[in-house]
C-alpha cells in the first residue's frame, strides 16, 4: 500500500467528514439549546439539495447558476426552518422529550410528501460550477476538486460557528442557554426570539450542506432519511450539544468508514454501530460533551 | 368487581367481532393486537419506568425469529417455539439491560438504539441463519392458526393473558417500587431501593413480553425479516404509547389501534399517506399532548378542548 | 411508600368504569364504521399520481359487462419511489389498452394501487386488502424481492395470481415457488450470466466489484464472478466492496477501487446509487482508468446524461431503446409503446415499465386461455405456454413458472440520443434463455422438490 492510496483514502473520508459535520453542526445546535431531537433536520438537507438541483437543472450550462443556487438554497431553507419553529417547534419546548420527537417525526413526514409532490421521485443530477469539475493531482493520484471545495466549505462553516459563539453576543447567550435556559431568561433576554434564531441557524446549516452535496448525489427522495441516521451518530458520539464534538465525531465516522473500507470491506458498514456503542459504554456523553444533568 | 367488568366487555365485542368483520379488516386488527402488545410491554419501560428505550425491536424480532429460523433449520413444533421466545427475550434482555442501564436517560435511549441496530445488522447478514435480508417465510405455524378467525381468536387470548400478567406487574409492589424511582430516583436509593436490579428486571419482564409479540406477528404474517429489527420498528411502541398515553395502562393499546388502524386505512385510500399521517400526528401532539387516552375521561375532553381554544386565540393575537 | 397522587391510581380506578365504556364503545362504533366501510368502498380509485383509467375519460366502447380489478402495491415514496412509479404506470397504460380493445372477456379492467414503503409487513398488508376488500382478480409485484416473497405467500393463500416484473430474486420462483407466481423478468441467476458470458468474450482479467449489501448485490456480484471465473480461468477479484443500499457518499470506495488498479469494474448498485456513484467517479476520473460494467437503468441515464461513461457496459431486462436490428426485437412495436407512454406520462419510459406492461399482457393471455378470472384456471392455463407481449414472444416455462427471455447487454453509446437525452446500449450481446437459466432440474433442487 503506498502513500497515495492512502492520502487518498483519507482525502475522501475528510470529504465525507466534511458535509457530516455540517448537517450535524446544525443538529447537535438545536439539541444544545432547546433539548430537541429534530427528526426533520434531514428534510432541510434535502429540500436545500433539490432547491439546487432546481435552480441549476434548467439552466443550460450557465454556471453561474450553480453559485446563485448555492446561496439561495441555504436562505429559502432556513426560512422555513424560521417558519417551522414559530408555527410548531416554540409550541412543544415546554412537552415531554418524546412528544417533541414524536411532532418533529410527524414534519419529517409531511415535508416528505411536500418534496415528493413538487419534485416527483425522479432522481436528479446537478453539475457544479466549471470552475470546481476535474481532478487535482495528489502524490501522482487524481482527486476530484470538488471534494476539495466540500472540505472548505465545511471548513469556512466550523470557523464561522466558532466566532458567532465565542465572540458575539448572540453566541454567548446561544451557550448560556446550553447551560441554564432558566438563569438566561432570568437576565432579560428573549429567550423565544433566541429559540427561534438558533433553530433557524441549525436549518441553515442543513442547508449549506445540502447545497454543498448536491452535485455529488443523486437528488431524489430518501436523502432525509438517509443522512439522519449518519448525522445523528455522528452528533452523538461528539457530544449532543458541542460543535466541536460534531467536528471530531464527523472527522472519526468518515476516517472509520474509510479505513474500514481498505481493510474489512465486508463489515464496514458495521462499524458506525459498533463505534457508536465503544464511545456511548465509555463515555455516554459522547467525547465533547457534558453529562446531562 | 368493577375493574373486571369492562374489560371483559372489551373482549367480548372482540370476540364478536372475530364472527363479524370481513376477513382483511380482522387481520388488521390482529396485527393491531400484536402492536399493542408490544406497546403496553415497552410501556414498562417509559411509562411506569421512566426508562426510554429505543430498542425493543431486538426482543420483537427475537421473537419472531426463534419461531421462524428454528422451524426452517430444526422444524422445531411451534409450541415449542412459542415457549422459547420470551425465555430467548428474556436472556437477550438480561444482556442488554445489565450494559445500557449502567447510562441514564437519554445514553440509555441511545444505547439500546445502538445495539438494536447492531442486531439488525447480525440479522441481514447472518445468511446462514437467518436467509438475511430475504427474510424466513413458510408455513411455520400449526394450520389451525392460519385460519384468519382462529389466529385472531388465539392471538386475542394470548394478548388478553399478556397483558393481564403485565397488568399485575405495575400494581405489584414491584411496580409501584418502579414508578417511584421514575419519580424520584435519589430518594428511592435513600430508602434503601436497589434501582439497578428494579429497572434491569423491568428491562428482562419487558423483553420477554416483546418476544411474545413478536411470536404474535409470525401467527399474523407467518415470517420474518431484518425490518423487524430495525430502529423504525423500535420506534413504533415508542410512537403508539406517545400517542394513546404512556402513564395509563392501556394508553399505548389505543394508540396501537389508532396508529396501525389509521396508517392502513390512509395507505390504501391516498399516496398522500406520509402528508395525512404526518399531520394528524401533528394535531395530537399539539391537542392531545398527554395522549388519546386522556379523551376518555369527561376532563380530558374538556382539556384538549380547552387548549385548542388557547392556540386559536395566540394565533389570533399574533395575526 | 409515598407516591404523587396521580400515580397513586386512586383517581384513575374512580374514573376506570368510563374509561373502559368509552373505549368499548368507540371501539365498536370504529370498527363497525370500517367494516361497512370496506364493502361500500367506491370503485374509483385514483391513487396512482394522476392516472385514471383511460376508460375514464369516456372513450371506452359500451360493451363492458362489468368491471374486475387488478391491484399493484409497489413503491411509492422513499428513495425508490422512481422505480415503483415506472412500473405502476407500465400496469396503468397496459390495463388502458386492454381497455381500449373491450377489455377482457367483457369485463372493464381497473387498476387499485398502495405504497408499499419497500417494507415486507406494509406490502403484505396491501396485497390483503386488495384481494379481500376491492377483489382484485390479480396481483403485479413491488419493486423489493423481500417485500415480493412477503406479497407471494399472501396471494397464494388466496389463489390470486401474482406477476412479478421488478423484483427478479431466483428465490421466488425457487425456494418460495407457488403455482401461484409468475416471474416475468430475468432473474438474479440469469442477469450476471449474461454478463459473465459477455464479459468473459473481452480483454479483462483484474477485476473489481462494488454491490450493495444485501442479498440483490451478493447473489449479482457472485454469480457473477462465479460463472466468468468457470469460463475465463484467469480472472481474479482484486478489490470487493459493498457499501449500504443508499449510501450518500462512495468516495471512500471509489478511492480503495481506483488503489487496486483493476481491468475492469463490476457495478451491482442500481437506480440512484449508481447516479451517486457515477457523478463521484467522474470526478476521479475512474472511467478513464477502468472499464466499467454498471446498471445503468433508464432512471439512471436520464439524469446524468453525458455523465454516463460512454462505452461503459450495461444491460437490460427488456428490449427497449435498443438500436434497430437487434435480433428477436420488433423495434417497431417497442417505439410505439415508448411513444404512447410519454405522450400519456410526459416522461420516457424505464425498463421497469415495459416489464410491467408486459406483465399484464401476460395475465391478460391467461385470462384468455383460461376464460375465466379464475386463479386456479390461469394458475393452470399459463405454464408452458407462449404469450405475445411488446417485447417480444415469452414462454413461461411449466417447472418453475419463470420466462424464458433473455438479457441483453451493450456498451453506452458515444452520442446522447437527441430525442431521449440519454445514451442508449449499442453493440449488443444477447445472453439468450437457455445458455443463462437455470435448467429445471437445477430449480425444482433448490425449491427443495
Amino acid at each position: 500500500m503506498d502513500l497515495g492510496n492512502v492520502a487518498i483514502q483519507l482525502l475522501s473520508g475528510m470529504t465525507v467528514a466534511g458535509y457530516l459535520f455540517m448537517v450535524s453542526a446544525g443538529m447537535t445546535l438545536v439539541f444544545g439549546a432547546m433539548r430537541v431531537i429534530n427528526i426533520a433536520h434531514g428534510s432541510f438537507y434535502m429540500y436545500a439539495a433539490f432547491i439546487v438541483a432546481a435552480i441549476v437543472g434548467k439552466g443550460t450550462g450557465a454556471s453561474g447558476m450553480f453559485w446563485v443556487a448555492l446561496l439561495v438554497a441555504p436562505l429559502i431553507v432556513a426560512a422555513m426552518g424560521t417558519a417551522t419553529e414559530v408555527t410548531i417547534m416554540r409550541r412543544i419546548y415546554t412537552k415531554e422529550h418524546l412528544t417533541q420527537l414524536l411532532a418533529t417525526f410527524a414534519l419529517f413526514y409531511i415535508f416528505a410528501d411536500v418534496a415528493l409532490q413538487i419534485w416527483g421521485g425522479a432522481f436528479r443530477s446537478v453539475q457544479a460550477a466549471p470552475v470546481l469539475t476535474g481532478q487535482v493531482n495528489v502524490l501522482g493520484r487524481s482527486f476530484p476538486k470538488y471534494n476539495f471545495f466540500v472540505m472548505g466549505v465545511a471548513v469556512v462553516v466550523g470557523v464561522a460557528m466558532w466566532l458567532l459563539l465565542q465572540r458575539t453576543k448572540l453566541g454567548w447567550r446561544i451557550r448560556a442557554a446550553v447551560e441554564d435556559p432558566e438563569l438566561l431568561a432570568a437576565t432579560g433576554t428573549n429567550v423565544r426570539l433566541l429559540f427561534t434564531t438558533v433553530f433557524t441557524i441549525g436549518a441553515l446549516l442543513a442547508g449549506v450542506a445540502g447545497a454543498v452535496v448536491a452535485p455529488l448525489v443523486s437528488v431524489a427522495p430518501g436523502l432525509d432519511a438517509g443522512i439522519l441516521v449518519e448525522a445523528f451518530i455522528v452528533a452523538v458520539i461528539g457530544g449532543l450539544g458541542s460543535i466541536a464534538g460534531a467536528a471530531i465525531g464527523a472527522i472519526i465516522l468518515g476516517l472509520f468508514q474509510a479505513i474500514g473500507i481498505l481493510w474489512v470491506p465486508t463489515w464496514a458498514s458495521a462499524f458506525t454501530y459498533i463505534a457508536m456503542i465503544l464511545v456511548l459504554a465509555v463515555r455516554p456523553w459522547g467525547l465533547l460533551g457534558t453529562p446531562e444533568r | 368487581m368493577r375493574r373486571v367488568g369492562l374489560p371483559v366487555a372489551l373482549i367480548v365485542v372482540l370476540v364478536v367481532l372475530s364472527y363479524t368483520l370481513p376477513t382483511s379488516r380482522l387481520l388488521v386488527l390482529e396485527n393491531v393486537l400484536a402492536l399493542a402488545l408490544f406497546a403496553v410491554a415497552t410501556n414498562l419501560l417509559l411509562g411506569y419506568g421512566g426508562l426510554v428505550s429505543f430498542g425493543q425491536a431486538s426482543f420483537y424480532g427475537l421473537g419472531a425469529y426463534v419461531v421462524a429460523a428454528s422451524w426452517a433449520h430444526y422444524k422445531t413444533p411451534f409450541w415449542v417455539a412459542f415457549i422459547l421466545a420470551p425465555v430467548a427475550g428474556a436472556v437477550l434482555a438480561l444482556v442488554v439491560g445489565a450494559l445500557a442501564l449502567r447510562t441514564r436517560r437519554l445514553y440509555f435511549a441511545l444505547l439500546t438504539l445502538a445495539f438494536s441496530q447492531l442486531f439488525f445488522t447480525v440479522a441481514e447478514k447472518w445468511y446462514g441463519f437467518t436467509q438475511g435480508d430475504n427474510g424466513i417465510f413458510g408455513t411455520m405455524i400449526p394450520s389451525k392458526l392460519a385460519e384468519p378467525q382462529a389466529g385472531f381468536l388465539f392471538v386475542l387470548a394470548v394478548t388478553v393473558i399478556a397483558m393481564l400478567i403485565l397488568w399485575k406487574v405495575t400494581e405489584s409492589p414491584f411496580g409501584l417500587t418502579l414508578r417511584a424511582i421514575r419519580e424520584n430516583r435519589e430518594r428511592a436509593e435513600a430508602l434503601g431501593v436497589n434501582v439497578y436490579w428494579h429497572q434491569l428486571l423491568a428491562f428482562i419482564i419487558s423483553g420477554a413480553f416483546c418476544a411474545l409479540a413478536g411470536v404474535l406477528f409470525v401467527v399474523h404474517d407467518q415470517a420474518a425479516y431484518p425490518q423487524l429489527l430495525d430502529w423504525t420498528k423500535s420506534g413504533d411502541p415508542v410512537l403508539v404509547s406517545v400517542i394513546g398515553g404512556m402513564y395509563t395502562f392501556l394508553g399505548p393499546a389505543v394508540g396501537a389501534l389508532v396508529y396501525q388502524y389509521g396508517h392502513d386505512l390512509i395507505i390504501e385510500y391516498t399516496t398522500h399517506w406520509q402528508l395525512v399521517l404526518g399531520i394528524v400526528l401533528l394535531a395530537i401532539v399539539l391537542f392531545v399532548p398527554d395522549g388519546l387516552a386522556g379523551l376518555f375521561s369527561l376532563a380530558g375532553w374538556r382539556r384538549a378542548g380547552a387548549r385548542v381554544r388557547s392556540i386559536l386565540r395566540r394565533q389570533a393575537e399574533v395575526g | 411508600m409515598r407516591l404523587p397522587r396521580k400515580y397513586q391510581g386512586g383517581k384513575a380506578v374512580r374514573n376506570t368504569r368510563f374509561r373502559w365504556l368509552a373505549l368499548t364503545l368507540a371501539v365498536g362504533l370504529a370498527l363497525a364504521a370500517m367494516s361497512c366501510k370496506g364493502s361500500s368502498k367506491s370503485t374509483a380509485t385514483p391513487q396512482a399520481t394522476g392516472t385514471q383509467p383511460a376508460a375514464a375519460t369516456g372513450t371506452q366502447p359500451a360493451a363492458f359487462t362489468g368491471t374486475v380489478k387488478v391491484g399493484i402495491s409497489t413503491t411509492l415514496s422513499g428513495a425508490i419511489a422512481q422505480l415503483g412509479k415506472n412500473g405502476l404506470q407500465g400496469v396503468t397504460l397496459a390495463v388502458d389498452d386492454l381497455n381500449a380493445k373491450g377489455g377482457l372477456l367483457g369485463k372493464k379492467i381497473e387498476v387499485v394501487s398502495a405504497d408499499d414503503q419497500a417494507k415486507p409487513d406494509v406490502g403484505s398488508t396491501n396485497v390483503r386488502n386488495m384481494i379481500l376488500n376491492d377483489k382484485v382478480v390479480a396481483v403485479f409485484g413491488p419493486v423489493s424481492s423481500a417485500v415480493a416473497a412477503a406479497e407471494e405467500g399472501i396471494a397464494a393463500q388466496n389463489k390470486i395470481p401474482i406477476f412479478f416484473h421488478t423484483s427478479n430474486d431466483t428465490v421466488l420462483m425457487t425456494k418460495q415457488f407457488t403455482k401461484y407466481g409468475f416471474q416475468v423478468v430475468p432473474n438474479t441467476t440469469m442477469e450476471p450470466r449474461a454478463i459473465a458470458a459477455y464479459a468473459c468474450q473481452q480483454p479483462y482479467t483484474k477485476w473489481a466489484t462494488i454491490g450493495p449489501d444485501y442479498s440483490y448485490g451478493h447473489d449479482t456480484v457472485d454469480t457473477f464472478i462465479k460463472d466468468l471465473k468457470a469460463c475465463k480461468p484467469g480472472v481474479e477479484v482484486v478489490n470487493a466492496q459493498w457499501p449500504k443500499l443508499g449510501s450518500s457518499d462512495f468516495t471512500p470506495y471509489i478511492s480503495a477501487i481506483q488503489s487496486a488498479k483493476p481491468d475492469a469494474l463490476f457495478l451491482a448498485i442500481y437506480g440512484g446509487d449508481l447516479v451517486t456513484f457515477s457523478k463521484q467517479a467522474a470526478g476521479y476520473n475512474l472511467a478513464k482508468q477502468m472499464k466499467m460494467f454498471g446498471a445503468y437503468s433508464i432512471s439512471a441515464l436520464q439524469p446524468l446524461g453525458a455523465d454516463a461513461p460512454a462505452g461503459g457496459v450495461t444491460w437490460f431486462r427488456a428490449p427497449i431503446y435498443l438500436p434497430d436490428g437487434t435480433p428477436g426485437v420488433d423495434n417497431a412495436k417497442i417505439k410505439t409503446f415508448i411513444d404512447q407512454y410519454h405522450a400519456k406520462f410526459g416522461q420516457w419510459p424505464g425498463i421497469f415499465s415495459i416489464l410491467a406492461y408486459s406483465a399484464v399482457q401476460t395475465w391478460a393471455d391467461g385470462v384468455k386461455k383460461a376464460n375465466s378470472f379464475d386463479g386456479d384456471k390461469i394458475a393452470a392455463a399459463l405454464p408452458g405456454v407462449t404469450v405475445s407481449t411488446v417485447r417480444g414472444d415469452i414462454k413461461i416455462r411449466a417447472c418453475d413458472h419463470q420466462a424464458e427471455i433473455p438479457e441483453y447487454v451493450g456498451t453506452l453509446s458515444d452520442q446522447v440520443n437527441s430525442t431521449y437525452g440519454f445514451r442508449t446500449p449499442t453493440n449488443v450481446f444477447i445472453g439468450q434463455p437457455d445458455k443463462i437459466m437455470l435448467t429445471c432440474a437445477e430449480s425444482e433442487a433448490l425449491r427443495g422438490k
